[in-house]
């Protein structure tokens, strides 16, 4: 199963993941950064398992994060 | 002339707002969390860190803006109030904002608002506008000193007041990188990254090389100079008393990115520069002996910018900085002996020998640059070289501190 990790501090909120995978991201409110719905965090890497079909716009999120927080593998 | 101008310069880290201080900055901008220019750099304050900054800038009488001016959307408003809020609370003078959002915010809770160069503001109406919120305004730095001087003027003419009740005072870039789009408005990094310039994460890929293909033919256009779209530095010593005599009053140096050796060096010009305008002594002999020292710093080759009008834009032509000087890693601070006045390091990347020119840098220490004149290495006694792996001990003047690195200086 494909695993998403998201190294949050770094976040800078620019919404980029939120657009291109909703079912996964939202903004939070809270402190402007994006927020890995359903995930762990674990000494500031915020991971959650997904299924394959859910991979595809996970990788484009990660390849569009202008930061680089964002890693599937 | 009444009021005296300010020099303002840029605290990326706390090493950086010491070498602001040691240099003789008037006030620091810096930014904290992710809503600021330089929301990329990996050294931007937490709020945790206002009342600290807000402590060490009263201790030493300066002033203290926050910058705020990115791109803000719906998700970031909570975070622009709690930052707003804690900032004032900790006694920040002033944040510097472009979105409305932000300058509505400030103003709800009476906190002082500059506005950002990022509005662009190029002419005197919009300046009545602003005063609505604002005291000091940074003006577009595409603007010539003419067009500078004619609104500081109609400001005094007008009696065009802030909040605070005082005219509204002007601030303008003095000192470092200029991008090619319109006051940092840019889209390139955006396009080609995804990294947006107004929301602080720009790749700077304006300053690589570029050549111009035929898509029909396929053929290659030389072009003369390569970095098509890379500005050089703004430097504005040259002409610092006409643009004194503008009236502006708030003189930026940029460089929240840079390291804290570049801020002191700058601040350190610039303060001698601006003090010895208003003591009448400002002469093009010590122009020259300000710009060898500009010259020994991260830069791109310097031009007047669009200030003295005739010009058009000038592009440098290396990838990177022009430095006459470069620091290399050695080593960081393990103790010093007040009494005896010794400091003493480790050693962890190359030799450190007798005659070497050395700067020491730290989130206390800020920098302090001095020549090696004798060396004790290990418990072996005095040495001529110490090498990777050595503890070494030299006399200093100032106390140095763990956190502290020791660099030498090189020509390049």
């Amino acid at each position: 199963m494909p695993l998403i990790i998201h190294q949050r501090e770094k976040c800078i909120g620019c919404n980029y993941c939120v657009e291109i995978a909703p079912e996964q991201w939202r903004m939070s409110k809270k402190d402007g950064k994006s927020v890995l719905l359903g995930s762990v965090n674990k000494k500031g890497f915020w991971s959650l398992k997904i299924s394959d079909i859910q991979a595809e716009a996970n990788e484009k999120a990660a390849l569009s994060c202008p930061v680089k927080v964002i890693q599937v593998r | 002339m009444s009021r005296r101008a300010e020099l303002l310069a840029p605290a990326g880290g706390f090493d950086s707002l010491m070498a602001a201080i040691q240099g003789g900055a008037d006030a620091v901008y810096f930014g904290v969390e992710q809503l600021n220019m330089r929301a990329r750099a990996t050294m931007n304050f937490t709020t945790e860190d206002l009342p600290k900054i807000a402590a060490i800038a009263n201790e030493h009488k300066i002033k203290t803006y926050l910058t705020l001016n990115t791109t803000v959307y719906d998700h970031d408003l909570a975070l622009v109030k709690r930052i707003l809020q804690s900032a004032k609370d900790a006694g920040i003078t002033a944040v510097i904002a472009s979105d409305q959002a932000v300058i509505a915010s400030a103003r709800s809770i009476d906190f002082t608002v500059h506005i950002s160069t990022q509005v662009n503001i190029t002419n005197i109406e919009t300046i009545k506008f602003y005063a609505l919120f604002a005291d000091v305004m940074v003006l577009s730095r595409e603007l010539s000193l003419r067009q500078m001087k004619a609104i500081c003027d109609a400001i005094e003419q007008e009696q065009i007041k802030g909040p605070s009740g005082a005219l509204i005072r002007i601030e303008v870039f003095a000192h470092g990188a200029l991008c090619m789009a319109i006051s940092g408005k840019c889209y390139l990094s955006l396009h080609t990254h995804n990294a947006s310039a107004n929301r602080g994460a720009c790749v700077q890929n304006c300053r690589r090389r570029y050549s111009v293909t035929d898509l029909e033919e396929g053929h290659e256009l030389e072009i003369d100079n390569e970095y098509i779209m890379s500005a050089k530095d703004l430097c504005t010593l040259p002409f610092l008393d006409q643009l004194l005599q503008t009236g502006v009053l708030v003189m930026k140096i940029e460089g929240r990115g840079k390291g804290a050796d570049y801020v002191k060096t700058v601040t350190q010009c610039y303060r001698e520069a601006i003090d010895a305008y208003y003591s009448g002594c400002f002469d093009q002999e010590q122009v020259a002996s300000w710009m060898e020292r500009l010259e020994s710093v991260f830069n791109r080759g310097f031009w007047s910018g669009y200030y003295l009008g005739q010009h058009l834009g000038e592009w440098t032509d290396a990838p990177g900085s022009k430095a006459t000087q470069k620091k290399i890693y050695i080593g960081k601070g393990n103790h010093y002996y007040p009494k005896i006045g010794i400091a003493e390091f480790d050693i962890e990347a190359y030799p450190l020998q007798v005659g070497d020119k050395v700067m020491i840098t730290g989130p206390t220490t800020g920098v302090v640059e001095t020549v090696i004149e004798s060396l004790h290495v290990n418990d072996g006694g005095a040495a001529d070289i110490a090498q990777k792996g050595d503890r070494c001990a030299f006399p200093l003047p100032v106390p140095v501190r763990n956190s502290d690195k020791l660099y030498k200086i090189v020509n390049v």
